[in-house]
């Protein structure tokens, strides 16, 4: 059987596995009085457990028993040295080796472990507690590797019954992850079995039973009663189950049952760091952080705990700004949680477009937001990412928990890279189909409306399809409707996150296009009221899922189909159009990128072939062909920060400052902290009588601590002075003077509005 | 062979001249004398870079010099010995109180031990450079865009010299971005922070050494370059006058609204020394009465440079 791992969830289950107190050892140590003293904690004797323990400290057992009392202790440095004194006196002993590298994994150190677990099964080559140690360090770090330590335990009956019990709690969790029910059914089926045999305790199976129940949507499982009859101190109870209310995005129902986890288990530190990182989720800072010291107190070595404690330690380095800074009644409250540094520079823009993006998805999806948004931009990516997930590595952009977005920020990457302005409306757009799903929206959804919304809606919109995903279209490897979440969620191929993104962007393109906005808001509602995705369609749609997926196919053939068959040709025309840049042979690029733009003319991305185009045309002296191609890369929701600079400056050059404008805040999408652009696109805001945008634009060039900043306030003052307000306008030439005294167009401006002053004085 | 003292007050107008006096004591008594030495560009990238960034130093220098003082070395064009000979020609022509401005436009290298700017046939060592400069009398502006440049601070660092490198060190050894942006200061009026329209050598060091740091930062490198400035006398060694310069005037009245204005850029000079004492508003409002004074003289002078202008 392979068990296919799914990253993101299994991170997370990892972890939670991890630093219990001394997890259940099924067998995997022997000695009698050492079981003596499990059982009773097993048993939530936790008191008698301990006395157990301490006697069993003092007793002549061998030192490796010493170790196991030690860590039942919590004295996880003694339990260290008496392992490593237990495996040098008995150098072949394999379950000496296998314990110590248990130690090292519920102490959040895999490598290691790994590396003690080898060294056991170079011992003993089949030991089945080093080959499910094994499997679970691989599993926790996404390696499809575990499945080579597991088949020996799922399939060889002669293995150590408790090992292979535990082994199919593995196989159970992650078929609930995959939401495969009947393989996880048959799994906890194979593990209760063997555990009633063997008389070893019901906890975690227990615990996954109720998990099984939470997604077959019965919350109060009948397995927590017996969990807590079995054992009533025994948090993995709820907080087993409560995981799958985070991977299915209910945090807030994630909260409380991680909170009964810790009210039962108070000592529990992975349900401590779990409810603080969804507390963060829930913007309820303060009770995370005491939940997330609790945490380190019990397990400091949980890199997770530890990550998030120190970004909410630098949150100090972060403003809160709030929209309108003092409520109003019926005005949403929007809060931006952004870097000082680059505050003043984003919030102005954060602000307009949430608010239009609010506007826009309330009237299309007929749903009020009814708590305020809460908006987190992270310089560091890899803040933006323990924000996330706890740890550092994640390659999103942006993530939506509910009502708290968090996102890379303008400067967390090079421009043109990062549309950080579609990333919000992204987001955004996320916002509602959790909230208006009560979060029962699946994962394809919800990313289809949030990619469709980009494309139709968003700041730049534009069918922006990458390469790579023609190339999955052309392989047919898009997956039947039914099936579009498993792209997400347990990819096979390298790209396949980012086809499924596609896909199911052209799903909700292709449902609003053949069935209209109102079906496409409709299917939305039928997740609200629990219907997977194949009722959904059926039900809304009136179709079957694979009458769907087939007229899908021919939607996808309509719209693409030319472009997939001359696929290769447009690689090839590619390549020549590099050979010919190289050459400057301008001539033949301006034939060879002609011909790309037959085949595709959406594609937009930084090699796009209206670049070359335009460069080409520029160089042979064709100006207002070199201002077409790239108005038509433009106009594609092309983002390139230069080629669209360039654009604007040749817009601006043909008198055509509109346009400019329009482009120009295009780069501000992509580039806010460009000074310059600012500067350039205050003038142009300005001499076309704008003068409210032009201060916007002037304030935020102000904002980056420019170079220039007699310019900067000179640049302020017109503003001002363009809207009436002189009196502004004064303190600033004031200020651009204090720094450039001979500065003579402040000088100017400042003697024209003494002058009017006077003027109206006289009057 | 060396040209003879131009006529600078020539080139510059009695404006200027009258500010210089007050603000850039160097400039207003000395002759200017620049030296560009292009440097090999390895690859035809650079080449090319280096033969723009050449060009617009000629323009930048041709804005505050005549042209026979503008000695330029073209990559390819000359050996190490011709540019010893020249500074040994310079040594004998300058006056102690003349200034010159040294460009060198290329790659260097540093070996621990000695620096070298890359040249054809032999290159010059930063012993030359050392020897070279060290004959002359008069105050110096050395400015070293190229790789490994920081290799010169410690061996050319003197009271009378300031320096500007590319690099802070000779162990930077990539090809610099800093040249680039350094040339581009002296016509960017963004650089010129005081708006008097002359781009002194602070004011082109601080603009470039900025663009190079956003370069990385905004590009998410690791910077391999870090700008390095050395001396005194950067903020008055002007390098490059924005705009065309007025022809001189010799004019009573205009005399008269020249030294108004530069006794009240002297009152604003004194004003900011007093700022710390005062409120605020206290020092708006005296700043404002200055700034309206110094606004409506410098309209008068305009006014009259035009009726002059009208006259002719």
């Amino acid at each position: 059987m392979n068990v296919r791992l799914a990253h993101f969830s299994l991170a997370l289950i990892a972890v939670a596995f991890a630093a219990q107190a001394r997890d259940i050892h099924y067998g995997a140590v022997q000695h009698p009085d050492l079981l003596d003293c499990d059982q009773l904690q097993w048993r939530g004797q936790n008191d008698e457990a301990d006395a157990c323990y301490r006697l069993l400290l003092g007793k002549d057992v061998p030192p490796a028993i010493h170790a196991e009392a030690a860590w039942a202790l919590g004295d996880l440095q003694l339990a260290n040295r008496l392992f490593r004194d237990a495996a040098a006196l008995q150098p072949d002993d394999a379950s000496i080796r296998v314990r110590w590298g248990d130690l090292f994994s519920e102490t959040h150190q895999d490598g290691e472990a790994m590396t003690i677990y080898r060294e056991a099964l170079d011992a003993d080559s089949g030991n089945a507690f080093a080959l499910l140690g094994s499997a679970r360090v691989l599993v926790g770090g996404f390696d499809d590797e575990a499945n080579t330590y597991l088949e020996p335990l799922l399939t060889d009956a002669s293995k150590d019954a408790g090992a292979r019990a535990a082994a199919w709690l593995i196989v159970a969790r992650v078929s609930l992850e995959s939401s495969n029910m009947a393989q996880a059914a048959n799994a906890l089926d194979e593990a209760e079995a063997i555990l009633e045999s063997g008389d070893w305790p019901p906890l975690e199976l227990y615990a996954l039973r109720a998990a099984a129940d939470l997604l077959n949507n019965i919350p109060e499982s009948r397995y927590t009663a017996m969990s807590l009859e079995y054992n009533p101190g025994y948090g993995g109870i709820y907080s087993i189950p409560a995981h799958f209310y985070v991977i299915t995005r209910r945090y807030r129902s994630a909260i409380d049952m991680y909170q009964r986890a810790v009210d039962i288990e108070p000592g529990l530190a992975t349900a401590h760091e779990e409810l603080g990182i969804n507390l963060l989720r829930d913007n309820q800072m303060a009770r995370a952080r005491k939940h997330l010291e609790v945490a380190y107190d019990v397990d400091p070595f949980s890199p997770a705990t530890v990550n998030t404690l120190r970004l909410l330690d630098s949150f100090t380095d972060f403003e809160l700004i709030n929209d309108p800074d003092i409520p109003e009644i019926g005005v949403l409250p929007v809060t931006l949680r952004l870097h000082r540094d680059e505050a003043a520079v984003i919030a102005p823009y954060a602000i307009k477009m949430t608010r239009e993006s609010i506007a826009e998805f309330s009237r299309r999806y007929g749903f009020e937001l009814k708590e305020p948004v809460i908006i987190e931009m992270y310089p560091d990516h890899e803040d933006f990412a323990v924000r996330t997930a706890g740890m550092p590595g994640i390659g999103i952009l942006g993530a939506t928990f509910g009502y708290v977005v968090a996102m890379d920020s303008p400067s967390s990457r090079p421009p043109a890279e990062f549309q950080w302005g579609t990333t919000l409306w992204h987001e955004m757009a996320h916002v509602f189909t959790l909230e208006a799903t009560n979060h029962l929206v699946p994962r394809w959804f919800s990313e289809g409306v949030s990619v469709f919304e980009e494309w139709r809606s968003g700041p730049n919109p534009g069918v922006r399809i990458p390469m790579s995903v023609y190339n999955a279209m052309k392989e047919d490897l898009f997956l039947p409707i039914a099936e579009l979440d498993e792209g997400f969620v347990r990819p096979t191929y390298d790209e396949q996150v980012i086809v499924s993104y596609m896909q199911a962007g052209l799903v909700c393109m292709y449902i609003d296009e053949a069935y209209g906005t109102r079906k496409l808001k409709d299917v939305l509602y039928a997740f609200k009221e629990g219907m997977l995705t194949g009722d959904a369609i059926s039900e809304v749609l009136g179709i079957s899922p694979s009458d769907f997926d087939d007229d899908f196919a021919d939607f996808v053939d309509r719209e693409h189909g030319s472009v997939l068959v001359n696929l290769e040709e447009w690689h090839r025309t590619q390549q020549s159009i590099g050979q010919r840049l190289l050459e400057e042979d301008w001539e033949s690029i301006v034939g060879l990128a002609g011909h790309m733009i037959d085949i595709l003319p959406q594609y937009i991305e930084p090699d796009s072939p209206y670049i070359a185009m335009a460069k080409a045309k520029e160089e042979l002296g064709f100006h207002s062909d070199a201002i077409q191609a790239l108005e038509q890369y433009w106009h594609n929701g092309g983002y390139d920060p230069a080629a669209l600079t360039r654009l604007s400056g040749w817009l601006s050059d043909a008198d055509r400052a509109r346009d400019a404008i329009e482009v120009l805040q295009v780069v501000n999408l992509v580039d806010p902290l460009d000074q310059e652009l600012h500067g350039n696109l205050g003038d142009l805001l300005l001499a076309e009588q704008r003068p409210d945008e032009a201060l916007l634009e002037y304030q935020v060039a102000l904002a980056l601590n420019p170079h220039d900043k007699a310019t900067a306030h000179y640049r302020i003052a017109r503003a001002h002075n363009a809207l009436g307000d002189r009196e502004a306008s004064q303190g600033q030439l004031l200020l651009a003077l204090d720094v450039a005294p001979n500065f003579r167009p402040a000088q100017r401006l400042l003697l024209e509005l003494m002058r009017a002053d006077s003027g109206n004085e006289h009057n | 062979m060396v040209a003879p003292p131009a006529l600078e007050f020539d080139l510059i107008n009695s404006r200027i001249i009258v500010l210089l006096t007050m603000f850039l004591p160097l400039l207003a008594a000395a002759e200017l004398q620049v030296v560009v030495i292009e440097g090999l560009g390895g690859e035809e990238r650079y080449a090319e870079q280096f033969a723009e960034q050449v060009v617009a130093l000629e323009s930048a220098a041709s804005s505050l010099t005549t042209s026979d003082r503008i000695r330029i070395f073209r990559s390819g064009d000359f050996a190490r010995e011709t540019v010893v000979g020249f500074f040994a020609e310079l040594a004998e022509a300058l006056q102690a109180d003349d200034r010159l401005a040294v460009f060198l436009i290329g790659h260097g290298s540093y070996d621990d031990h000695e620096y070298k700017f890359n040249i054809a046939g032999p290159d010059l060592t930063d012993g030359d450079l050392y020897d070279m400069l060290n004959e002359i009398n008069s105050g110096q502006l050395l400015i070293n865009t190229g790789s490994s440049s920081g290799a010169l601070a410690d061996r050319l660092k003197s009271d009378e010299r300031t320096l500007i490198l590319a690099t802070r060190s000779g162990a930077e050894r990539h090809a610099t971005r800093f040249g680039h942006y350094f040339v581009a200061a002296l016509s960017d009026g963004s650089a010129d922070l005081d708006k008097n329209r002359l781009v002194t050598a602070e004011e082109a060091y601080e603009f470039a050494a900025r663009q190079v740091a956003d370069y990385y930062e905004r590009n998410g490198q690791l910077a391999t370059e870090h700008p390095k400035i050395e001396g005194e006398h950067a903020a008055r060694f002007s390098l490059a006058r924005l705009g065309a310069a007025q022809p001189v005037r010799e004019d009573s009245q205009l005399r008269i609204l020249i030294g108004q204005r530069d006794a009240v850029n002297a009152e604003i000079e004194d004003l900011r020394l007093r700022r710390d004492g005062m409120t605020p508003d206290a020092y708006q409002a005296e700043l404002l009465n200055n700034m309206l004074e110094l606004a409506t003289l410098e309209e008068d002078i305009e006014r009259r440079e035009a009726e002059l202008a009208n006259e002719r």
